[in-house]
């Protein structure tokens, strides 16, 4: 095998890239404390404000909402792509192609469908289901559906990508053990494809609290999240050192929910790796 | 498994549709005659289109996010495929946390990532700049670009080019001819995702971007918050076809397996 | 051809002088000597870790000795990169390149040499003709069966005519019975062409079928060189003995009785009378299956007395396990004869030729 001889040259590109994004870290730690009101005068504004609790909580509630309808969605459609035979390709297309679409443009489309005047209002009062529109846009029902639609391809994946090393085998040794279908998914298949599922959580889960495209065009000015709060203070009141502190914030409440995902999908992967290994 | 299988199919082609059907609408609006969005459109032209080609206002920042995608995907491809050498085939003191490392910019939000790097592309007065979006740009997609060429390396046989060399090649003509060739499903793969997410990349970007440089996604970003003009919906539907073409690239070159290969590493 | 030069039939094609391989702080080959003759076929054979690998790498030029000189047809490439060696290598992934079609892996060390077109061409035809494989030329390497694979990886180490084939264990992916085929036709070709094969293998019966030398590799050391026949029979050491076919193995040592030499085995609680035992310190004995006949009934006199505890049959032979004293000894007798047809729990006498018996200094841990 060749080897590089002076193998930090051929890092030395990748870790200028990387230095910047560490630079920039730092930069957010050091503006964090920046401020009229002594060191953690940041810090100590968000805490005090009663609306930040809100907006904390509303965050936490549509990145869980959303990772929770992801599942939903990715679930049963990575099961049906891995289990398909013929039609494996056009059911990864249809999913791909919308997960490789511009995040603006999806969202551009929700504007279309959700509002007062959109799509699914026209299409419901037409057949007389409702008689006044139906408000899908600006609130937190809006918000959900667009974040689902951007986010639940990367469950797709995530789970897809178990089943893939989740032999159909496990499933025919558990019925000719006597399991139904039911109980062979909860058995056999739910724990095996787990680390999948909770991979999936974790990264729907982050990127849903980190968005700032979709929540500020589908939720308005009134349904804000962290994210777009640090956009709006960021571009809204210039305020860089008080954005620093929420953006510190928002990576606690991160790492709060996603520590634990990692453990407990580090813990429900070693069957499969063992598996993996044994072949 | 035969769990209620008519049940799954109807659920699944039900999500199916909820993902396509945003894209259905806005390609279809985009062909309306009328000037306020409708879906479906009352009368059909090309009149959007025809004003998003005209428009300098569209057309720069086309040719600005072209311009950058290409140089993003060409240069963290390369970036990426020169560590993923030194980590494979080197053993060396921080070659897990070097791995690590490469990887960090998916274990943070976006928002915070927009943050920080404002912060950093401060310093040298970047924000705004294309040379600060590049380098964004280059951060946010070099995991993509890593994780597929690092797994290729991890499975290549060491022997393929002992092979070349045990039948007379010289180290410059393997790489060439062998190392390379064997890794261009990796590298295409690669080429082929950081072009697209930085085309796609706004969430970051909206922090950085500035009166002189914009991307096409983000001068939607911004026009959609001023006016809801269909003109919009043909500048998407164009970026809806450049994917469709880039998809279509990716099956013809590579084929599908490297959704999958995207998730393996991890 | 100038036989002075060492380039005609005879003479050495290889030599290594005290070359050793370090790694870190282990050894895996220690400091050997191997001269390797014009159209030898030599298998290097051991378990893993034996340090076989690591020799054939050095010889290809993949490892650099840490001591010691390598010299091919007279020139020292101890260091000497592998790409100016200009010896072929079969690999045991067989390494064809996946992007390559059958004819284009094949032609791979032609076109490296700058040969033309036409040249490229009838090489590469008359080395698939000769691999039997001329109507896979233009096919797709994941298209081949295994054996195809394998002949093509052979056809492009060989295609460059090169004066040494190295083998690192080819043939290991394969199933028996393919196996036992390509044995034979790797055989033949190596007959056909005269080049020297140097074979890696941590088979013994594959090593015995196939060569005219075998060495015996165990922890970086060979423990014996020799034709199979010799290595079968008379083996160097009680790790060849127990490594290189079946063999019963058992504790001995020597006690003199009124002036005579007899070597004693305790766990089969009898002595045996020997010619003069040269090996000094702790002695193993070892004696095949079927060199060890059986007779119904008790014995009489000095013979040795058993009991049949299990009794396999294996088609033309009958494998017993015989408890003889405290040891199980294994009896291989052939199932037609009078001897293949006793059962189970039955007193048989055992009957072990003199000559047949190997002593050897002992050795631990011999697998």
């Amino acid at each position: 095998m060749l080897k590089p001889r002076r193998h930090w040259l051929y890092l030395a590109p990748a870790a200028l890239i990387m230095a910047v994004f560490g630079v920039g870290l730092v930069q957010v730690v050091l503006y964090s404390f920046r401020s009229d009101g002594g060191l953690f005068g940041n810090f100590a504004d968000i805490l005090a404000r009663p609306d930040y609790v809100d907006l904390f909580v509303r965050t936490i509630r549509i990145a869980a909402l959303t990772t929770g309808f992801c599942i939903l969605i990715g679930y049963p459609v990575a099961y049906v792509i891995a289990r398909a035979q013929r039609a494996r390709n056009l059911l990864l297309i249809l999913v791909m192609l919308p997960w490789m679409v511009s995040i603006v443009v999806r969202t551009y489309g929700w504007i279309v469908i959700l509002g007062n005047r959109g799509t699914l209002n026209t299409l419901l009062m037409s057949t007389g289901l409702t008689s006044s529109p139906i408000r899908m846009l600006f609130n937190e029902i809006g918000v959900v559906i667009g974040l689902v639609h951007v986010f639940s391809p990367f469950m797709v994946i995530s789970i897809l990508s178990t089943f893939l090393m989740v032999d159909e085998v496990f499933e025919e040794a558990s019925m000719s053990l006597g399991a139904g279908p039911l109980e062979t998914f909860w058995r056999v298949i739910l724990p095996l494809t787990a680390p999948g599922l909770i991979a999936g959580c974790a990264i729907v889960f982050l990127l849903s609290s980190g968005a700032v495209v979709t929540p500020h065009l589908l939720g308005g000015p009134r349904t804000t999240m962290v994210a777009t709060q640090i956009y709006q203070d960021v571009f809204q009141s210039f305020n860089f050192p008080k954005a620093s502190a929420m953006a510190l914030f928002l990576l606690l409440l991160v790492m709060v929910v996603l520590w634990p995902l990692g453990r407990l999908e580090r813990h429900l992967g070693r069957h499969l790796r063992q598996a993996d290994a044994q072949q | 498994m035969k769990m209620g299988g008519l049940l799954i199919r109807v659920w699944v082609a039900a999500c199916l549709i909820f993902l396509a059907a945003p894209i259905v609408v806005v390609i279809f609006s985009s062909f309306s005659a009328s000037g306020y969005l409708r879906f479906p459109p009352q009368e059909l032209s090309l009149r959007w289109y025809a004003e998003f080609l005209s428009s300098e206002a569209w057309l720069k920042p086309l040719a600005v996010s072209f311009v950058l995608a290409l140089c993003v995907a060409v240069i963290t491809t390369a970036v990426s495929g020169l560590a993923a050498v030194a980590i494979s085939r080197r053993r060396f003191l921080g070659r897990g946390a070097f791995g690590f490392v490469v990887m960090a910019p998916l274990l943070f939000p976006h928002a915070a990532i927009g943050v920080a790097l404002l912060g950093a592309l401060a310093i040298p007065g970047w924000v705004g700049t294309l040379q600060g979006i590049f380098l964004a740009h280059a951060i946010l997609c070099l995991p993509f670009a890593y994780r597929p060429l690092i797994n290729a390396l991890r499975g290549f046989d060491p022997s393929m080019e002992e092979a070349a060399m045990s039948l007379g090649a010289s180290p410059s003509f393997v790489v060439r001819h062998v190392t390379l060739p064997i890794l261009k499903p990796a590298i295409v793969t690669s080429l082929i995702f950081t072009f697209i997410i930085s085309f796609d990349e706004v969430t970051v970007t909206v922090f950085l971007i500035g009166p002189k440089a914009g991307t096409l996604p983000t001068q939607i970003f911004t026009t959609i918050q001023e006016s809801a003009s269909p003109v919009i919906a043909a500048v998407s539907s164009f970026l809806v076809m450049l994917t469709v073409g880039v998809v279509f690239l990716l099956d013809r070159l590579v084929g599908l397996q490297f959704f999958s290969e995207l998730e393996r590493s991890r | 051809m100038s036989h002075d030069l060492g380039s005609g039939v005879q003479g050495t094609v290889l030599k290594a002088t005290g070359v050793s391989k370090r790694f870190g702080n282990a050894l895996a080959v220690q400091p050997l000597d191997l001269e390797v003759q014009r159209g030898e076929f030599l298998t290097l054979l051991g378990p893993s870790g034996c340090g076989k690998t690591t020799l054939l790498r050095m010889i290809a030029g993949f490892e650099t000795a840490s001591e010691g000189t390598i010299s091919i047809e007279g020139r020292d490439l101890t260091h000497t990169p592998p790409y100016r060696r200009g010896l072929g290598m079969v690999f045991q992934s067989l390494a064809l390149f996946p992007h390559l079609s059958v004819s284009e892996n094949v032609a791979f060390g032609l076109k490296v040499r700058r040969q033309d077109m036409a040249t490229i061409r009838r090489e590469v035809a008359d080395a698939l003709e000769l691999v039997g494989l001329p109507h896979v030329a233009e096919r797709a390497v994941h298209q081949l069966s295994g054996g195809q694979r394998q002949r093509i990886a052979l056809a492009r180490a060989i295609v460059t005519k090169p004066p040494i084939l190295l083998l690192d264990e080819p043939l290991s992916a394969l199933d028996l019975k393919l196996r036992r085929q390509m044995q034979t036709e790797l055989k033949h070709l190596q007959r056909r062409l005269g080049t020297t094969f140097i074979f890696v293998t941590h088979d013994q019966e594959e090593a015995i079928t196939m060569s005219d030398r075998i060495a015996v590799m165990r922890q970086g050391r060979i423990e014996q060189i020799a034709a199979p026949d010799v290595i079968y029979r008379q083996p160097a050491t009680a790790f060849v003995a127990a490594f290189v076919g079946e063999n019963n193995i058992f504790d001995a040592e020597v006690e003199t009785v009124a002036g005579a030499h007899r070597v004693r085995v305790p766990a089969l609680d009898h002595a045996f009378p020997t010619p003069a035992v040269t090996q000094a310190g702790p002695l193993s004995v070892a004696i095949r299956p079927e060199d060890i006949s059986l007779q119904l009934g008790r014995p009489s006199g000095e013979a040795l007395a058993g009991r049949i505890r299990e009794r396999t049959f294996l088609g033309s032979n009958v494998r017993y396990v015989v408890e003889v004293a405290s040891a199980q000894v294994h009896v291989d007798a052939l199932a037609a004869s009078g001897a293949g047809a006793i059962e189970v729990g039955e007193a048989v006498t055992l009957t072990i030729p003199i000559s047949r018996m190997n002593v050897l200094t002992r050795q631990s841990d011999l697998q």
